[in-house]
């Protein structure tokens, strides 16, 4: 079972959720089906950011754990999601 | 590693009765729920929040042994604690419990609602991603931490006084940051408040004055907040106090050096621009603090470096032109918002000509003209000429009810309206005509229905219709409006002395930045934005902080202060656990970059 469940969390007009969307688009279409991704608007969604304490976006939670709360290097994104992965093997 | 171990995942689909069972199969989402990975259990309840859904959950999460459980039935924000209740209660660690909303697809009446196929076809994919968050979410390492006992409050006006000083008295330390230099919000600034027709400063000055000497209270006035970190229990916030170029602590709020100062301004502030205050002020007499204020944009001494008449006047040598702004680092367990309200600006309504016609003015002017204590000691003069206006006409839904500025309704303009027609007819000018223009009146609320009557019976005329525009007489500056009538079906002329725009309330300015310092979502509206219109209405998205008052909507004095009220409760029933359960990593946010919201 290796699977990855990413919640990103976002808002309509925040600065640097869409170069998280781009790394994750890009990360989907290497892992294909062991990656799932969740765009999560916390302006909709309040329950939710609420309940990880998510109180600035972008933010990333990998499988229930939030992992960032900000833009993190593709390099950190990716190695964040590989660990988990393994994790799980 | 081993093979992670198989997870036992129930899923349970609400009918609510026919709002969600009348809008699409339920049959085939149950057949679709029973084909995903790792599901053991799947069954339909007609209500699942009723006390028999309940008991059928909890039965089944035993019997079967599960341990994570999906329930599709509405939004999270009315019913997620319930099912994590109800889940706990057989067993299941609560974050392993999750609710989703497919009612929002199905409800008559829901601006969401969708074709059957289609809700069907949603509501199995948003069930399948559910499962599989469920199926692979970790249980959140949780930290235990102790609250501060104390509160922040933001905003001094009759809300955030209320809020604050119902804490203070169930014995928490309360700051009240207020961006102005007094306390007291615009309620001080109203003269009298419906449907009573009490003096407003004086039913308000109980709570300002109790404020001022409260033992646990500080007021932090001239100050902003700048920055906030942290989360419930344990905020960090930094409060910038303004420099007031005075030493309050010397300061006795005598006036000399007011007196002394050659320097008059418009005052925009607590005169609404009806009249003038000097550089150096105290904003009224009812002020707290009742300390002075030096205004550095309009100093002689910050301008041209020249004056100093208040230095050389003041008998206890209070003034302090080398005051810089100070900062104060707070840590508080909870913070209430109420940072109310501004009078919609009516210049971009050019039809009215506002701005341009001085004789057209706001209610908030009218206020501030009608106070006794107020710029023109309550002598209603029209700005042209300083003449008593003989016929009167107010306008109703300025800005509100107006697809073109604000959709909402302001909730206050029909009786503030009425308040002020009946101060005018009573006390002030009794032989004035004065007319109110309205689209609908809107007087609900205690007492309010018979205050509108009364109004009526002394002789106020009510003319149905907005009028479509203001022109006024270059030489005389008298007004005449054109407004149809559908009652009786004529198109009536009107000619004023006097035109008062009863404005929109707004959000505070300001409000988007504090939206932002705080995390705090707003409204389409501009409004603080509450976690549940209905039954969450002070909550926010962020635990801990909670908003009152006309931050959330225009609302009136009774309305604020129950609100004011709530919020209070709300932070005393986190605060007085004394000790919270938070998930690990918001304890440890600070070792984590801030984002870029």
């Amino acid at each position: 079972m290796e699977e990855v469940y990413v919640e990103e969390f976002m808002s309509p007009g925040c600065v640097g959720c869409p170069a998280v969307r781009e790394m994750l688009e890009e990360f989907s279409k290497e892992l294909g089906d062991k990656l799932t991704v969740e765009e999560v608007d916390i302006t909709v969604d309040t329950t939710r950011a609420s309940q990880y304490g998510v109180m600035s976006v972008p933010a990333i939670a990998i499988n229930g754990i939030l992992k960032f709360v900000n833009v993190p290097k593709k390099e950190e994104l990716k190695n964040a999601i590989l660990e988990e992965l393994e994790r799980q093997e | 590693m081993s093979p992670a171990k198989k997870k036992r995942i129930g899923v349970f689909i609400c009918h609510c009765g026919k709002n969600i069972a009348g809008g699409l199969n339920i049959e085939a989402l149950i057949e679709s729920s029973k084909q995903i990975q790792e599901v053991l259990y799947v069954v339909d309840n007609k209500f699942s929040c009723s006390e028999d859904g309940q008991v059928d959950i909890q039965k089944a999460i035993q019997e079967q042994k599960l341990d994570r459980i999906v329930v599709a039935a509405c939004s999270p924000s009315l019913h997620l604690m319930t099912f994590q209740r109800c889940g706990e209660k057989a067993g299941i660690e609560p974050q392993f419990v999750d609710l989703i909303d497919i009612r929002k697809w199905t409800m008559h009446g829901s601006p969401q609602k969708i074709a059957p196929e289609k809700a069907l076809e949603k509501s199995k994919k948003l069930i399948e991603l559910a499962v599989k968050r469920m199926r692979l979410k970790r249980l959140i390492p949780m930290a235990e931490i102790k609250t501060e006992q104390s509160a922040l409050v933001i905003g001094g006006g009759v809300a955030g006084l209320e809020a604050g000083l119902d804490l203070a008295d169930k014995g928490y330390k309360v700051h009240i940051v207020e961006r102005l230099s007094t306390i007291g919000g615009k309620m001080a600034l109203l003269y009298k408040v419906f449907p009573t027709n009490d003096c407003a400063p004086c039913i308000l000055a109980p709570k300002t004055a109790y404020a001022n000497i409260h033992p646990n209270i500080t007021l932090l006035t001239n100050s902003e907040v700048k920055s906030m970190g942290g989360h419930i229990g344990s905020f960090h916030v930094k409060v910038v106090q303004n420099p007031r170029y005075i030493d309050t602590d010397k300061c006795t709020g005598c006036g000399e050096c007011v007196e002394k100062c050659p320097v008059k301004v418009k005052d925009d502030v607590f005169s609404a621009g009806m009249g003038e205050r000097k550089a150096v002020y105290i904003p009224y007499d009812q002020a707290i603090p009742k300390k002075a204020i030096i205004d550095a944009q309009n100093c002689l001494y910050f301008r041209k470096g020249v004056c100093r008449l208040c230095e050389k006047q003041c008998p206890t040598n209070a003034i302090n032109f080398g005051q810089k702004p100070k900062t104060v680092e707070i840590k508080i367990g909870a913070i209430i918002v109420a940072t109310g309200f501004d009078e919609y600006d009516p210049t971009e309504k050019s039809e009215y000509g506002y701005g341009r016609y001085n004789n057209v003015i706001t209610q908030f002017q009218l206020a501030r003209l009608l106070d006794i204590d107020g710029p023109t000691k309550g002598q209603l003069l029209r700005p042209s000429d300083g003449k008593e206006p003989k016929r009167i006409v107010m306008i109703q839904c300025v800005g509100s009810r107006d697809m073109s500025t604000n959709p909402y309704c302001s909730n206050i303009c029909c009786m503030y309206a009425l308040k002020h027609a009946q101060i005018i007819k009573e006390m002030v000018l009794p032989e004035a005509e004065i007319y109110i223009c309205f689209i609908d009146m809107r007087t609900v609320g205690k007492g309010f229905e018979e205050y509108y009557r009364r109004t009526r019976e002394i002789g106020i005329n009510f003319i149905r219709g907005r009028p479509s525009e203001i022109i006024q007489d270059t030489e005389t500056k008298n007004l005449s409006l054109k407004v149809e009538d559908p009652e009786i079906g004529r198109l009536l002329k009107l000619e004023a002395d006097l035109v008062v725009l009863s404005c929109a309330t707004i959000p505070s300015s300001g409000t988007e930045q504090l939206s932002k310092i705080l995390g705090l979502n707003l409204g389409e509206d501009g409004f603080f934005k509450e976690m549940h219109p209905k039954l969450r209405p002070v909550e926010t998205n962020v635990r801990g902080i909670y908003i009152c008052g006309s931050d959330q909507g225009p609302k009136d004095i009774p309305d604020s202060i129950v609100q004011a009220k709530a919020a209070a409760s709300c932070a005393d029933g986190e605060l007085r656990k004394n000790k919270i359960k938070l998930p690990q990593f918001i304890v440890n946010a600070s070792k984590l970059k801030k984002g870029g919201r």
